[in-house]
């Protein structure tokens, strides 16, 4: 299933653009594939982003979401890492 | 007074975006410490420098975690209230990027409420520093 995910500060920097598309597995049963296998999906398919992937958080939805957390191609999914406000 | 109040400005953060203290208030409201707290933009970083940073900000989530961390963090006991305010977009070396007024009983959960919000919005809110140096990088 395909998951546009946002990207943000240097995620985004990196990948060149604002947001990409990850082709995720689905377990059997599941309406949509979990957290953990998006970030695994962004890790796997988006080289460019590793740096990131290690203290990357999944938001859904704008809350962020447990790795077991169910995705569905029409939430808003958003990968939050690096931050530094203030 | 509301006990929490957010905002994410465009640009710096104005002289007096927070208010002005309400002194008649505070001491009647059992206010014995108003500490307020500004960041603001430094000309060096690691030895470069620079001339401005730019915020990005992911919304509404941004607020929303700063508001929930604010509240969380005002229901110390003594703390009365907590006013945030960030900034979007470009601020340049020198203004103010962001400001926190805390008013509470006493100085010490005021203090320990105003580190503990930093710290956590540092580390979970999603709010982005792009750096721009003086060569134009």
């Amino acid at each position: 299933m395909r998951i546009e995910v946002l990207l943000f500060g240097p995620a985004s920097q990196a990948a060149g653009c604002d947001r990409i598309g990850v082709e995720c597995a689905v377990a059997g049963g599941r309406a949509g594939p979990t957290a953990a296998s998006v970030l695994e999906a962004i890790a796997a398919q988006h080289p460019e982003l590793e740096f990131a992937i290690g203290s990357a958080r999944l938001a859904v939805n704008h809350a962020f979401a447990p790795r077991e957390t169910v995705v569905a191609p029409t939430d808003e999914v958003a990968l939050v890492a690096l931050v530094g406000g203030g | 007074m509301s006990r929490v109040r957010i905002a994410i400005v465009d640009g710096p953060v104005r002289r007096g975006a927070l208010g002005e203290p309400c002194e008649d208030a505070d001491g009647r409201d059992g206010v014995g410490s108003r500490i307020r707290f500004e960041g603001i933009v430094r000309g060096l970083e690691n030895g470069e420098r620079l001339v401005a940073i730019d915020y990005e900000i992911y919304e509404p989530m941004a607020s929303r975690m700063l508001e929930a961390i604010a509240e969380d963090e005002a229901q110390r006991d003594g703390v009365r209230s907590i006013a945030v305010l960030h900034s979007r977009g470009r601020v340049g070396v020198g203004q103010v990027s962001f400001a926190c007024e805390v008013r509470s009983a006493h100085r010490a959960e005021g203090l320990a409420a105003l580190g503990s919000f930093i710290d956590r919005m540092k580390q979970d809110v999603p709010i982005w520093k792009r750096l721009v140096f003086s060569d134009l990088r």
